[in-house]
Protein backbone atom coordinates (compact mmCIF):
# COMPACT_ATOMS: atom_id res chain seq x y z
CA UNK A 1 0.00 0.00 0.00
CA UNK A 2 2.94 2.47 1.13
CA UNK A 3 4.89 1.66 -2.35
CA UNK A 4 1.44 1.96 -4.34
CA UNK A 5 0.33 5.56 -2.41
CA UNK A 6 4.32 7.22 -3.38
CA UNK A 7 3.54 6.34 -6.75
CA UNK A 8 -0.25 8.02 -6.90
CA UNK A 9 1.81 10.63 -4.78
CA UNK A 10 4.62 10.97 -7.14
CA UNK A 11 1.76 10.55 -10.11
CA UNK A 12 -0.01 13.86 -8.84
CA UNK A 13 2.64 15.80 -8.62
CA UNK A 14 1.76 19.47 -9.73
CA UNK A 15 1.41 20.00 -12.87
CA UNK A 16 3.09 23.83 -14.55
CA UNK A 17 0.48 25.86 -15.64
CA UNK A 18 0.71 26.81 -19.45
CA UNK A 19 2.73 29.88 -19.90
CA UNK A 20 0.03 31.64 -21.44
CA UNK A 21 -2.25 31.23 -18.81
CA UNK A 22 -1.06 34.30 -16.74
CA UNK A 23 -1.11 36.50 -20.17
CA UNK A 24 -4.60 35.59 -21.26
CA UNK A 25 -5.79 35.35 -17.11
CA UNK A 26 -4.30 38.88 -17.09
CA UNK A 27 -6.14 40.13 -20.25
CA UNK A 28 -9.41 39.02 -19.12
CA UNK A 29 -9.04 41.18 -16.13
CA UNK A 30 -8.23 44.22 -17.51
CA UNK A 31 -10.92 43.81 -20.18
CA UNK A 32 -13.31 43.03 -17.28
CA UNK A 33 -12.13 45.58 -15.45
CA UNK A 34 -12.94 47.79 -18.24
CA UNK A 35 -16.44 46.61 -18.72
CA UNK A 36 -17.28 47.03 -14.93
CA UNK A 37 -15.69 50.69 -14.95
CA UNK A 38 -18.19 51.32 -17.70
CA UNK A 39 -20.89 49.54 -15.88
CA UNK A 40 -20.10 51.63 -13.11
CA UNK A 41 -20.10 54.60 -15.60
CA UNK A 42 -23.72 53.56 -16.79
CA UNK A 43 -25.14 53.23 -13.70
CA UNK A 44 -24.09 56.59 -12.46
CA UNK A 45 -25.14 58.64 -15.66
CA UNK A 46 -28.56 56.93 -15.03
CA UNK A 47 -28.63 57.76 -11.36
CA UNK A 48 -27.55 61.14 -12.21
CA UNK A 49 -30.07 61.26 -14.69
CA UNK A 50 -32.79 59.90 -12.77
CA UNK A 51 -32.04 62.68 -10.06
CA UNK A 52 -32.28 65.34 -12.70
CA UNK A 53 -35.62 63.97 -13.68
CA UNK A 54 -36.69 63.60 -9.82
CA UNK A 55 -35.62 67.00 -9.17
CA UNK A 56 -37.62 68.66 -12.41
CA UNK A 57 -40.75 66.53 -11.45
CA UNK A 58 -40.70 67.90 -7.74
CA UNK A 59 -39.56 71.57 -9.13
CA UNK A 60 -43.01 71.56 -11.15
CA UNK A 61 -44.87 70.10 -8.39
CA UNK A 62 -44.12 72.43 -6.09
CA UNK A 63 -44.34 75.07 -9.01
CA UNK A 64 -48.08 73.87 -9.37
CA UNK A 65 -48.60 74.28 -5.68
CA UNK A 66 -47.28 77.58 -5.45
CA UNK A 67 -49.10 78.51 -8.35
CA UNK A 68 -52.16 77.13 -7.09
CA UNK A 69 -52.19 79.14 -3.58
CA UNK A 70 -51.57 82.38 -5.74
CA UNK A 71 -54.33 81.86 -7.92
CA UNK A 72 -56.42 81.12 -4.41
CA UNK A 73 -54.97 83.77 -2.76
CA UNK A 74 -55.76 86.43 -6.07
CA UNK A 75 -59.57 84.67 -6.03
CA UNK A 76 -59.93 85.61 -2.25
CA UNK A 77 -58.46 89.01 -2.75
CA UNK A 78 -60.92 89.39 -5.57
CA UNK A 79 -63.69 88.07 -3.52
CA UNK A 80 -62.75 90.75 -0.91
CA UNK A 81 -62.55 93.15 -3.23
CA UNK A 82 -65.83 92.90 -4.61
CA UNK A 83 -67.44 92.27 -1.36
CA UNK A 84 -66.28 95.66 0.07
CA UNK A 85 -67.31 96.99 -3.32
CA UNK A 86 -70.67 95.94 -2.28
CA UNK A 87 -70.55 96.72 0.87
CA UNK A 88 -69.64 100.47 0.07
CA UNK A 89 -72.85 100.37 -2.25
CA UNK A 90 -74.86 99.47 0.13
CA UNK A 91 -73.73 101.64 2.88
CA UNK A 92 -74.28 104.58 -0.25
CA UNK A 93 -77.69 102.97 -0.92
CA UNK A 94 -78.51 103.30 2.91
CA UNK A 95 -77.49 106.35 3.43
CA UNK A 96 -79.47 107.72 0.40
CA UNK A 97 -82.53 105.54 1.58
CA UNK A 98 -81.94 107.36 5.38
CA UNK A 99 -81.90 111.24 3.58
CA UNK A 100 -84.94 110.27 1.51
CA UNK A 101 -86.92 109.22 4.86
CA UNK A 102 -85.77 112.09 6.33
CA UNK A 103 -87.59 114.50 3.60
CA UNK A 104 -90.44 112.55 3.58
CA UNK A 105 -90.68 113.26 7.18
CA UNK A 106 -89.84 116.43 6.97
CA UNK B 1 -1.59 40.83 12.53
CA UNK B 2 -3.33 38.78 9.67
CA UNK B 3 -5.64 42.16 9.10
CA UNK B 4 -2.36 43.85 7.62
CA UNK B 5 -1.61 41.48 5.18
CA UNK B 6 -2.37 43.20 1.73
CA UNK B 7 -2.84 40.48 -1.31
CA UNK B 8 -0.89 41.00 -4.24
CA UNK B 9 -2.99 39.74 -7.01
CA UNK B 10 -0.27 38.97 -9.19
CA UNK B 11 1.60 37.57 -6.70
CA UNK B 12 -0.93 35.11 -5.82
CA UNK B 13 -1.63 34.18 -9.59
CA UNK B 14 2.15 32.80 -9.36
CA UNK B 15 2.12 31.36 -6.50
CA UNK B 16 -0.87 29.57 -6.87
CA UNK B 17 -1.65 29.48 -11.00
CA UNK B 18 0.00 25.83 -11.22
CA UNK B 19 -2.21 24.48 -8.43
CA UNK B 20 -4.91 25.51 -9.37
CA UNK B 21 -4.22 24.21 -12.60
CA UNK B 22 -3.85 20.98 -11.80
CA UNK B 23 -6.60 20.72 -9.36
CA UNK B 24 -8.64 21.46 -12.41
CA UNK B 25 -6.78 19.71 -14.77
CA UNK B 26 -7.26 16.28 -12.59
CA UNK B 27 -11.10 16.37 -11.92
CA UNK B 28 -11.71 17.17 -15.63
CA UNK B 29 -9.00 15.61 -17.93
CA UNK B 30 -9.07 18.52 -20.15
CA UNK B 31 -6.15 21.12 -20.18
CA UNK B 32 -8.12 23.77 -22.46
CA UNK B 33 -10.87 23.39 -19.91
CA UNK B 34 -8.39 22.89 -17.25
CA UNK B 35 -6.84 26.31 -18.06
CA UNK B 36 -10.40 28.31 -18.32
CA UNK B 37 -11.32 27.21 -15.56
CA UNK B 38 -8.21 28.07 -13.56
CA UNK B 39 -8.54 31.40 -15.12
CA UNK B 40 -12.04 31.84 -13.35
CA UNK B 41 -11.01 30.72 -10.30
CA UNK B 42 -8.71 33.33 -10.35
CA UNK B 43 -11.21 36.12 -11.63
CA UNK B 44 -13.11 35.47 -8.83
CA UNK B 45 -10.99 35.80 -6.62
CA UNK B 46 -9.85 39.20 -8.03
CA UNK B 47 -13.19 40.69 -6.96
CA UNK B 48 -13.33 38.96 -3.46
CA UNK B 49 -9.55 40.06 -3.18
CA UNK B 50 -10.76 42.42 -0.14
CA UNK B 51 -12.34 39.56 1.68
CA UNK B 52 -8.85 37.71 1.54
CA UNK B 53 -7.74 37.70 5.18
CA UNK B 54 -3.97 35.50 4.87
CA UNK B 55 -1.92 33.55 2.29
CA UNK B 56 -3.51 30.53 4.27
CA UNK B 57 -6.96 31.86 3.39
CA UNK B 58 -6.30 32.52 -0.27
CA UNK B 59 -4.58 29.09 -0.93
CA UNK B 60 -8.35 27.47 1.00
CA UNK B 61 -10.08 29.64 -0.98
CA UNK B 62 -8.05 29.01 -4.24
CA UNK B 63 -8.38 25.35 -3.77
CA UNK B 64 -12.17 25.39 -2.54
CA UNK B 65 -13.29 27.30 -5.73
CA UNK B 66 -11.43 25.28 -7.66
CA UNK B 67 -12.76 22.30 -7.18
CA UNK B 68 -16.15 23.49 -6.90
CA UNK B 69 -15.75 25.10 -10.67
CA UNK B 70 -14.60 21.74 -11.31
CA UNK B 71 -17.18 20.08 -10.45
CA UNK B 72 -19.86 22.38 -11.80
CA UNK B 73 -17.94 21.95 -15.01
CA UNK B 74 -18.02 18.57 -15.30
CA UNK B 75 -21.81 18.72 -14.00
CA UNK B 76 -22.24 20.61 -17.17
CA UNK B 77 -20.30 18.33 -19.33
CA UNK B 78 -22.55 15.53 -18.03
CA UNK B 79 -25.65 17.42 -19.07
CA UNK B 80 -23.93 17.78 -22.72
CA UNK B 81 -23.06 13.80 -23.05
CA UNK B 82 -19.31 13.97 -23.32
CA UNK B 83 -17.70 11.03 -22.50
CA UNK B 84 -14.78 11.77 -19.97
CA UNK B 85 -12.93 8.47 -20.36
CA UNK B 86 -12.38 9.29 -24.16
CA UNK B 87 -11.55 12.48 -23.42
CA UNK B 88 -8.81 12.20 -21.07
CA UNK B 89 -7.29 9.69 -23.15
CA UNK B 90 -7.29 12.37 -25.81
CA UNK B 91 -5.84 15.27 -23.99
CA UNK B 92 -3.78 13.55 -21.51
CA UNK B 93 -1.96 11.50 -24.73
CA UNK B 94 -0.32 14.71 -25.70
CA UNK B 95 1.31 15.60 -22.12
CA UNK B 96 2.58 11.68 -22.28
CA UNK B 97 6.09 13.52 -23.19
CA UNK B 98 5.86 15.67 -20.23
CA UNK B 99 5.95 12.84 -17.67
CA UNK B 100 9.16 11.35 -16.48
CA UNK B 101 7.10 8.15 -15.35
CA UNK B 102 5.07 6.28 -17.92
CA UNK B 103 3.32 4.44 -14.48
CA UNK B 104 2.52 7.96 -13.37
CA UNK B 105 0.96 8.77 -16.41
CA UNK B 106 -1.30 5.60 -17.03
CA UNK B 107 -2.15 6.14 -12.92
CA UNK B 108 -3.41 9.24 -13.92
CA UNK B 109 -5.56 8.06 -16.68
CA UNK B 110 -6.99 5.48 -13.87
CA UNK B 111 -7.80 8.08 -11.32
CA UNK B 112 -9.91 9.87 -14.33
CA UNK B 113 -11.59 6.90 -14.55
CA UNK B 114 -12.97 7.14 -10.51
CA UNK B 115 -16.20 8.60 -9.09
CA UNK B 116 -15.96 12.35 -8.98
CA UNK B 117 -16.23 12.19 -5.38
CA UNK B 118 -13.32 10.00 -4.92
CA UNK B 119 -11.09 11.16 -7.11
CA UNK B 120 -11.64 14.49 -5.77
CA UNK B 121 -10.44 12.93 -2.13
CA UNK B 122 -8.06 11.42 -3.81
CA UNK B 123 -6.19 14.67 -5.71
CA UNK B 124 -6.86 16.44 -2.66
CA UNK B 125 -4.88 14.41 -0.48
CA UNK B 126 -2.11 13.18 -3.29
CA UNK B 127 -1.67 16.34 -4.51
CA UNK B 128 -2.34 19.11 -2.17
CA UNK B 129 -1.18 16.45 0.49
CA UNK B 130 -3.70 17.44 2.39
CA UNK B 131 -5.22 15.28 5.52
CA UNK B 132 -8.81 14.09 5.60
CA UNK B 133 -9.81 16.07 8.46
CA UNK B 134 -8.82 19.32 5.23
CA UNK B 135 -10.59 17.62 2.94
CA UNK B 136 -13.65 17.46 4.78
CA UNK B 137 -13.62 20.79 5.66
CA UNK B 138 -12.75 22.01 2.16
CA UNK B 139 -15.74 20.22 0.54
CA UNK B 140 -17.93 20.84 3.29
CA UNK B 141 -18.62 16.73 3.27
CA UNK B 142 -18.56 14.52 6.92
CA UNK B 143 -15.12 13.27 7.92
CA UNK B 144 -16.35 9.59 7.80
CA UNK B 145 -17.75 10.08 4.23
CA UNK B 146 -14.63 11.53 2.82
CA UNK B 147 -12.74 8.65 4.58
CA UNK B 148 -14.67 6.22 3.11
CA UNK B 149 -14.03 8.30 -0.55
CA UNK B 150 -10.40 7.96 0.04
CA UNK B 151 -10.71 4.05 0.93
CA UNK B 152 -12.95 3.17 -1.47
CA UNK B 153 -11.07 5.17 -4.07
CA UNK B 154 -7.64 3.93 -3.21
CA UNK B 155 -8.97 0.35 -3.52
CA UNK B 156 -10.70 1.19 -6.63
CA UNK B 157 -7.22 2.43 -8.33
CA UNK B 158 -5.20 -0.33 -6.96
CA UNK B 159 -7.37 -2.49 -8.31
CA UNK B 160 -7.40 -1.08 -11.88
CA UNK B 161 -3.95 -0.46 -11.67
CA UNK B 162 -3.56 -4.02 -10.75
CA UNK B 163 -5.42 -5.36 -13.89
CA UNK B 164 -4.09 -3.11 -16.52
CA UNK B 165 -0.70 -2.27 -15.09
CA UNK B 166 0.71 -5.23 -13.92
CA UNK B 167 3.86 -4.68 -16.10
CA UNK B 168 4.41 -1.38 -13.95
CA UNK B 169 3.24 -2.56 -10.44
CA UNK B 170 6.32 -3.02 -8.29
CA UNK B 171 6.12 -7.13 -7.70
CA UNK B 172 3.22 -7.53 -9.68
Amino acid sequence: MEDFERELRQALERRPAPPSLKRKLMERRSRQRAERWRGHVLLWQRLAAGAVLAAVLAGAVVWRHAEQRRMGEAAREQVFTALRITGHALDQMRAQLEAHDQDAQE
Amino acid sequence: MAGEWQPDFEQLVDEHQSMVFSLALRMTGDRGLAEEIAQDVFLELDRHLGKIESPLHALFWLRRVAMSRSADALRRRRVRGVDLWVEMGENHGVQAEERSSPLGTRLELLLAALPEPQRAALVLRYQEDLTPEEIAAMLGTPLATVKSHLQRGLKLLRAKAESRLKEYIRGA
